[in-house]
């Protein structure tokens, strides 16, 4: 009988030993949020003793938690006896600990994942909550990195390395969402075609990195001028397209010559050469007679030869022959 | 390795997936209630032996065009293993800062906040719900994101699946009043049907 009372002890007292070891956080809140249980993890991460918290009101000893939202978890967990979650995509940790690795891990703190479960439930009611804090920096700061690669990586397939404009094949994509989008809503929206005149004639005269100086200065000078919600792209050599959004042709004419003024004014210096020159810009506003996205290029298209016929330095809208 | 045998449910089991699937759903429809002050309508669980390929025709309740938010949690006890789904239609968001009780207005990390709240409850309910009554106490791994705003087939791409049967279990929640509809879906390893069906051929011995 002794023996066995004796086993028992030893056994809970290994049960005890393993539980402060765990190298994870384990705390024990009332129905007050006074703590009751805090264990070694705790401890040697927040600094504090576990006689400096027993009985301390959590929200008062750790000010960083934000109380309204733990409650709400914790409440759910006290009301309906059942396990709640929570990641660090919510809120990147409950206590603020420093990093596990303070040399080598790149994170500033200890990123946490948290489980809170009912306790004491025996009659139907749950008189205490654990929180369980699980160290979960790594996964974490991988994951955070792998998302900004991803999104470089995204950035980079939709860019053109020389404008910085979106490239053809992603301004594409742009375009049937807008076409199909406008036609759904109805409001007006022009597309923007144009290019420099003479190109040939720079890159002859300057050489083809001048060219180069021109068909970033083109793009420089339009993304100046450009609104937030209009989409820019290099559609090709020295060929531009540009969505005006809830813009009809007369409006998206008067960006136009502003935009071609700029450029002509403006002068590209490269090396020892400085030059000058001009686009010729054509428009289409999306009708009900253009049937796709390939229909509507070719109408702005037209406008950009109509242009180049009257000639030069000049914005022409597409009107139905 | 010289057989395999291969895995299925007959009629019964699978209205018995099916009975113990409501008790478990209305449990958890109960306690989102309570959490959502709200009026739950309770759906028919449909139980459904599929390939896992075949995942993406499971979420009978999420319309196909739609981008979703989604989160899954694995589950153990008894030999039972699977992996608990939670997915939300993105259009029910329009209508969640009515819902929530954080205030302010429906931005991503609001979204988390509900997605997460929803599933730890409906998760946690059904699977209780449903090892009580087939005498499993099952462990909940943590739950993990899938993606936010999301479309659907991205969402459970179907990469590198060991399985290739999984018994499901899809129980499509809707809320009365509301636009918020989010589909649960319960999958079980196909190592775990066996072990079921041996529990459920007990109760329906009875």
């Amino acid at each position: 009988m002794a023996d066995n009372s004796s086993d028992n002890f030893k056994e809970f007292h290994s049960y005890m030993g393993m539980l402060q070891n765990l190298d994870v956080g384990l705390v024990v809140l009332d129905r007050e949020y006074r703590i009751q249980l805090w264990n070694n993890f705790m401890e040697s991460h927040s600094g504090l003793h576990p006689y400096e918290v027993r009985e301390k009101n959590l929200f008062e000893t750790f000010p960083e938690i934000n109380e309204e939202w733990f409650r709400h978890k914790a409440e759910c967990v006290f009301q309906l006896n059942t396990r709640a979650f929570t990641t660090w995509e919510q809120r990147p940790y409950l206590f603020k600990f420093k990093n596990y690795r303070p040399i080598t891990g790149s994170a500033e703190f200890m990123y946490q994942n948290i489980t809170i479960i009912p306790l004491d439930s025996s009659v139907g009611v749950v008189e205490r909550i654990g929180i369980i804090v699980y160290d979960v920096t790594d996964v974490a700061v991988n994951r955070i990195e792998l998302k900004a690669v991803n999104d470089e990586l995204k950035r980079l397939s939709r860019t053109d390395r020389l404008t910085g404009l979106y490239n053809r094949g992603y301004w594409q994509e742009c375009a049937e969402r807008e076409f199909k989008r406008a036609q759904r809503s109805g409001s007006p929206i022009s597309l923007l075609m144009f290019d420099i005149d003479h190109f040939k004639r720079v890159n002859d005269e300057f050489g083809h990195p001048a060219g180069d100086a021109a068909i970033k200065n083109t793009a420089d000078q339009l993304v100046m001028n450009m609104r937030e919600t209009d989409i820019a792209g290099r559609y090709g050599g020295e060929e531009y397209t540009m969505l005006l959004v809830d813009t009809s042709a007369e409006n998206a004419k008067v960006f136009a010559d502003r935009l071609r003024e700029h450029i002509a004014s403006s002068t590209v210096h490269y090396q020892d050469a400085s030059f000058q020159y001009t686009v010729s810009m054509g428009i289409a506003e999306l009708n009900d007679d253009i049937k796709n996205v390939d229909e509507w290029i070719d109408a702005a298209d037209h406008a950009l030869y109509e242009s180049k016929e009257g000639g030069r330095n000049t914005v022409s809208i597409f009107k139905k022959s | 390795m010289t057989q395999t045998p291969k895995v299925s449910i007959t009629e019964d089991q699978r209205d018995c997936y099916q009975e113990i699937s409501n008790v478990a759903m209305g449990q958890a429809a109960d306690l989102l209630a309570r959490l959502l002050d709200v009026k739950v309508i309770l759906p028919i669980p449909v139980v459904n032996l599929i390939e896992v390929n075949e995942l993406r025709m499971a979420l009978s309740g999420i319309e196909n065009s739609e981008t979703v938010s989604g989160v899954c949690q694995g589950f153990i006890g008894n030999g039972i293993s699977g992996e608990a789904l939670l997915i939300f239609n993105d259009t029910s968001f329009n209508d969640i800062s009515d819902l929530l009780k954080y205030g302010g207005a429906a931005d991503k990390s609001l979204e988390l906040e509900l997605l997460m709240d929803v599933a730890n409850i409906l998760i946690g309910a059904c699977l209780r719900g449903i090892g009580e009554q087939l005498d499993v106490g099952f462990s909940q791994g943590h739950p993990v994101v899938l993606g936010q705003h999301v479309n659907l087939n991205d969402l459970v791409a179907a990469n590198n699946y060991r399985w290739t049967k999984t018994l499901a279990i899809e129980i499509n929640y809707k809320i009365e009043g509301y636009n918020i509809n989010c589909d649960l879906l319960l999958l079980f390893a196909e190592d775990a049907i066996e072990v079921l069906n041996r529990k459920v051929n007990y109760l329906l011995e009875d």
